[in-house]
């Protein structure tokens, strides 16, 4: 009956390119990259797992959350407990149950499963969260990040506290980071283009209107919720494997404002500006990270003075705003050159902070 | 009244806000496939009473009941999905989508999957004539075509139940004497009970078996269009008020289409 391509067909490009594009990446960096550089690439790809999980929920719902980077922490520490050696864990992390003191489970399967419990997490927190409309939610998103920092830097038995929980095996490389990205954006894509997804979007343009059309908003932003809480879950624990040391300060506000500021800067309601932003932030910490080591000329070193680079990605990140108010991608997607076929994945949209119900 | 025929009613029914009673003691019944009026000044609390009537506002005080089963606190999504739809004063269509995608989207927040929400969006528009605006991104449409759009949301997946918010305004005598055939098509052909709510009382009159006439809250007045046309309290209650032409009593008899 309908003459209209399925909308998997029309819209499959989108995380195609981006899969392919990152691979290239990832194949040059392990070809020519120094061993330093290659850790770049990796870190990259973990951000750009956490930033299209902001995506999953931000670029749909159109609401704020400063709470995401919880999920991070709470993936980490999950598979911190999951992959620790059970010898290590007996000494620093008494407090465990003694079940999980002799889990010792590889990175493939202590992954998902971090991801799952990070899931269910969000189910339980998301169905009170949800139910707040706007501002409110965003703030109390900001409440829950505050919680799981205080919990984890105390629990000193299960957590370590403040100091550091060291020994989980350092297996990532620039292929599994770049896998760990292609599931993240193969998840986001269905998502976007699932039914959850389409009437999410709609309640992001008229709410009002949405439930008169029988759309559940809490049941649709909570669907979100969780799926990006998995994702981000993931990207917590191949971070944990990736630095192979845990602490709670790595899980908070710096993290939260950078991966904003990706957000912002690639245009948060497409998946492809979720992944441009963080190419493009991680493009501009390296530089000015090398600039801060200075540069050597005829025996003077001129260098930027530390934390020059955080205050550099604030103003960039405002400039965008004001310039560029959709990012860099203009929330569109990537797609065919010759396709000038309209998209069913997201559409430009007044920006989250005006949304008011 | 209307308790041995199917219905939409409001029985007695109060909204407070703040000290303020926008509605005080409304009864008021919407029967299947038939077309019911409701008129009043500005401020009369007609939107108020959509509002109760889809979930949007709880009543005060009062039943409001859907074919018998009282439906007070039912959630505007969840009646929706029970057949009582409505459209808005602003239209209120999803702008960044299609025309198509803000009919699919409608039948996905009714349990659809999306091809049968698309084979149903389509049906829609091909009934409502409006089939070669399907691409369109709704933000773009001419006004007159938003409302025939956002009435096409609305009878998504044949609804039993449909108020229309102020359909016709700001529409030409041409446009809405389409607009009346529409209405016309969606109470018979598909047996929805419409209830309109217009600020263009002719075609209130023109179209409905039954019109109630709300001022200040309260309702002043039932009954067939030639009663409200002959009608004191409703003549008293649009004195003064804004409205230029406050009952057009003839021009509207030719135009039944």
């Amino acid at each position: 009956m309908s003459q209209r391509p399925s909308v998997l067909w029309r819209t499959i490009a989108t995380p195609l390119i981006l899969t392919v594009l990152l691979l290239v990446i990832a194949a040059l960096s392990y070809q020519f990259g120094s061993r330093a550089f290659n850790r770049t690439v990796v870190e990259m790809f973990i951000n750009i797992m956490v930033v299209v999980g902001l995506y999953v929920f931000i670029g749909n719902s159109g609401l704020l959350s400063f709470g995401h980077i919880s999920f991070m922490c709470l993936g980490a520490y999950m598979t911190a407990w999951l992959t620790i050696p059970p010898m290590m864990k007996s000494i620093t992390l008494k407090g465990l149950p003694a079940w999980l003191l002799q889990t010792k489970l590889s990175m493939w399967i202590a992954t998902p499963l971090s991801g799952l419990f990070v899931a269910i997490i969000a189910l339980i927190v998301g169905r009170i969260i949800m139910r707040l409309s706007g501002i409110a939610a965003s703030i109390a998103t900001f409440g829950l990040l505050g919680v799981v920092n205080n919990v984890y830097s105390n629990w000193d038995s299960v957590t370590g506290g403040q100091g550091s929980i060291v020994g989980i095996p350092p297996t990532m490389t620039v292929w599994n980071g770049w896998l760990g990205a292609a599931v993240a954006i193969a998840i986001a894509y269905l998502y976007a283009i699932s039914r959850s997804g389409l009437a999410l979007r709609a309640t992001r343009d008229e709410a009002v209107a949405a439930n008169a059309s029988g759309i559940d908003i809490v049941r649709e932003r909570l669907i979100a919720f969780v799926v990006s809480a998995f994702i981000i879950g993931l990207a917590g624990a191949l971070y944990a494997h990736f630095l192979s040391i845990v602490n709670p300060g790595a899980f908070y506000l710096r993290t939260t404002f950078v991966t904003l500021s990706m957000l912002v800067v690639g245009g948060m309601y497409s998946l492809s500006g979720a992944v441009v932003g963080v190419v493009a932030i991680s493009v501009l910490i390296e530089l000015f990270r090398n600039l801060e080591k200075g540069v050597s000329i005829d025996g003077v070193t001129l260098g930027l003075p530390n934390g020059f680079q955080e205050v550099a990605i604030g103003v960039i990140t405002i400039v965008i705003l004001i310039y560029l108010p959709s990012g860099l991608m203009r929330n569109r997607e990537l797609t065919w050159p010759s396709w000038r076929r309209r998209q069913a994945v997201p559409r430009p949209a007044q920006p989250a902070l005006e949304e008011s119900n | 009244m209307a308790s041995v025929e199917l219905a939409l009613s409001a029985q007695d029914v109060s909204v407070q806000f703040d000290g303020l009673k926008a509605l005080s003691n409304v009864s008021l019944a919407v029967p299947r496939g038939r077309i019911t009026g409701l008129i009043g000044p500005n401020g009369a609390g007609k939107t108020t009473l959509i509002n109760v009537l889809t979930g949007f506002q709880q009543a005060s005080s009062g039943i409001v009941e859907l074919e018998g089963p009282t439906i007070n606190g039912v959630a505007a999504h969840k009646l929706r999905r029970m057949g009582v739809a409505r459209t808005f004063q602003s239209g209120r269509l999803f702008r960044e989508l299609t025309v198509v995608d803000n009919l699919e989207v409608t039948g996905v927040g009714l349990g659809h999957n999306r091809h049968h929400a698309i084979g149903e969006a389509e049906r829609v528009m091909e009934w409502l004539g409006i089939a070669h605006l399907g691409g369109t991104i709704a933000g773009a449409l001419p006004y007159t075509d938003e409302r025939r759009v956002a009435i096409g949301r609305a009878i998504m997946c044949t609804p039993r139940y449909l108020l229309l918010d102020e359909p016709a305004a700001g529409m030409s005598e041409h446009e809405s004497h389409e607009l009346a055939t529409i209405i016309r098509r969606i109470a018979n052909e598909l047996n929805i009970g419409v209830l309109l709510i217009e600020h263009n009382i002719g075609l209130v009159l023109e179209l409905c078996e039954r019109v109630f006439v709300l001022d200040s809250g309260e309702i002043i007045e039932v009954g067939p269009p030639q009663q409200i046309r002959d009608s004191d309290a409703v003549r008293h209650a649009y004195m003064g008020t804004q409205r230029d032409e406050p009952m057009p009593a003839l021009a509207v008899d030719g135009a039944a289409a």
